[in-house]
């Protein structure tokens, strides 16, 4: 995979995008809107994937839920993996199902040694069953639990060390939960292994006020902020060129927007780089 | 050895946590399975997820069903879509699966009611659904159907689209579709105007919702039932001129991909 700035397809842009063929590193693409036969979804897919490399992003599976896996849900990954050749196979660090009932959110996990042993034998099995590495996406979160014990980049370090995945480090979800939550994230990277890292995304946020307090709301609607692109660069000295995401998933903005915001990137990976 | 699974812990936690968000009020603050930090109650932190649950099953549903959200309006459906959520949570992580069942739910809630035509709307968009996500098979030419033996041709069975998708009803279905598109204004329709059925078909890039004579209609559904050209003939009472009419256009639709003759079936 390219570290040159990849960009989201959306289906906002599934007329632009094969039209125009963007210079991008690379397309990612949501794992859950491939899982049928055909349409024309599918066929947009097919003739970005001659001109791009891909990433395929899960947003369904719940990897930590303890409900057992959703046989059918891998299944259809797995074709989808089989189908579109991804260089890079990605889910997240969150629950999202319990007693056959899905919520279609990605919720948190308490950070705790039954998690992380429950975390890392899904993620073992997923890979056993697809035949490759995936890798494990950090979240956002609007609360935490009373019982956690680990710190998130501890959690996420022994479900790495654990399981053998990857992981994608969503600089957003670390700020929010910097501002939500606490999170130191010097610490949080500092605690991550480097090798590990093999994705990063960036995105926007919105605010909710709640009283004199407000919470980050990680909505995926805007252009990435100044204070995550700061995190971005400490991010990049921490874990050197790393395949980018400018992932913008409500409010779409026109084509060209995107790809402004991934030039961003690349220009910063490119000045971290000759400093180095 | 058996890999340890979710311990008792996680599981009641996460069930815990799903209560919150299936509640119709606010979690208190006083739930000790939770933590702040700082000054923002825990129960508003627990809302985000309960809200992000509710429009993300209210947004998948109004993306599958866009016209009969435009035809009742935002409050109704709304309201429509709470109940249908109660009824019918989501059991999938793939949100295309949320509405697959509005159908029949609204068959059932709406009958006997003025609206009970909204379930043949929801039908077929469903369908068109459907249609956009199942794979197109190569068309096959009118051609085909020349080259046979004329002596045997009425015995002929045709494979049409797999992703066709027939929707019968009682009312003007395909004019309350038609006039209540994103693109332009939408029209009142008179509802007893008269049963109206539908194929639904996948052409190109998009999804075609084409208006069927109740003779066109059982002609198609005979055919994609597997019947020889005679016997749909025969099932619609419909006059020969009738199937080559309908045979013409179903060909120069794309909707036929393969003629099989007699000789081929035995």
């Amino acid at each position: 995979m390219p570290v040159r700035a990849g960009i989201g397809l959306r289906s906002a842009h599934h007329e632009a995008l094969p039209r125009e063929l963007p210079e991008v590193g690379w397309i990612e693409a949501h794992t859950e809107n491939y899982f049928h036969a055909g349409g024309p979804g599918i066929r947009v897919l097919e003739r970005a994937r001659e001109s791009y490399p891909l990433s395929l992003h899960g947003v369904g599976l719940g990897l930590g839920s303890a409900d057992p896996i959703d046989m059918e849900h891998l299944d259809r990954i797995r074709d989808a993996v089989r189908r579109f050749e991804p260089a890079l196979v990605s889910e997240h660090a969150c629950w999202g199902h319990v007693d056959g009932e899905h919520f279609n959110d990605l919720l948190p996990l308490p950070h705790t040694e039954e998690a992380v042993e429950h975390l890392a034998s899904r993620v073992r099995q997923v890979q056993d069953f697809l035949g490759r590495q995936v890798l494990v996406e950090n979240l956002s979160s609007y609360v935490a639990f009373a019982g956690s014990r680990l710190s998130e980049g501890d959690f996420l370090a022994a479900v790495v060390e654990r399981s053998g995945c990857g992981l994608l480090l969503d600089v957003n979800n670390a700020y929010v939960n910097a501002h939500n939550l606490g999170l130191d994230v010097d610490a949080f990277f500092a605690a991550l292994p480097v090798p590990a890292v093999q994705e990063i995304h960036l995105a926007g946020h919105s605010r909710r006020r709640i009283g004199e307090h407000e919470l980050l709301i990680d909505d995926h609607g805007s252009a990435v902020p100044d204070a995550v692109w700061a995190l971005y660069r400490s991010a990049l000295r921490r874990f050197g060129p790393v395949p980018t995401l400018i992932e913008w998933d409500t409010a779409v903005p026109a084509l060209e927007v995107l790809v402004a915001e991934a030039r961003r990137a690349d220009a910063i990976r490119e000045q971290i780089d000759a400093a180095t | 050895m058996p890999r340890p699974d979710a311990g008792t812990s996680l599981l009641e936690l996460q069930r815990s946590f799903a209560r919150t968000i299936r509640a119709a009020a606010l979690a208190s603050d006083d739930d000790a399975t939770f933590a702040g930090p700082g000054a923002v109650p825990v129960s508003e932190r627990l809302a985000v997820y309960r809200n992000n649950a509710w429009q993300f099953f209210q947004n998948a549903l109004a993306l599958t069903y866009p016209v009969l959200k435009r035809r009742v309006g935002d409050d109704y459906f709304r309201q429509l879509a709470h109940e249908y959520r109660i009824a019918h949570p989501s059991r999938r992580g793939d949100l295309h699966w949320v509405g697959e069942s509005f159908p029949a739910w609204l068959e059932q809630r709406l009958a006997q009611t003025e609206y009970a035509w909204l379930a043949d709307l929801a039908r077929l968009e469903w369908a068109c659904e459907v249609v956009a996500t199942t794979q197109t098979e190569q068309h096959a030419d009118i051609a085909a159907l020349s080259a046979l033996d004329p002596v045997t041709l009425d015995r002929a069975v045709l494979h049409l689209q797999p992703a066709l998708q027939l929707v019968e009803s009682s009312w003007p279905l395909w004019s309350v579709w038609q006039a209540n598109q994103a693109q332009h204004e939408a029209m009142a329709i008179d509802l007893g105007s008269g049963p109206e059925n539908c194929a639904v078909a996948g052409v190109d890039d998009g999804v075609t919702v084409y208006r069927l004579t109740a003779v066109d209609f059982s002609l198609l559904g005979s055919l994609q039932a597997g019947s020889s050209l005679a016997q749909a003939v025969s099932v619609a009472g419909a006059a020969p001129e009738a199937l080559a009419r309908l045979l013409g256009w179903a060909f120069a639709e794309r909707l036929v991909v393969g003629v099989v003759s007699p000789s081929a079936r035995a």
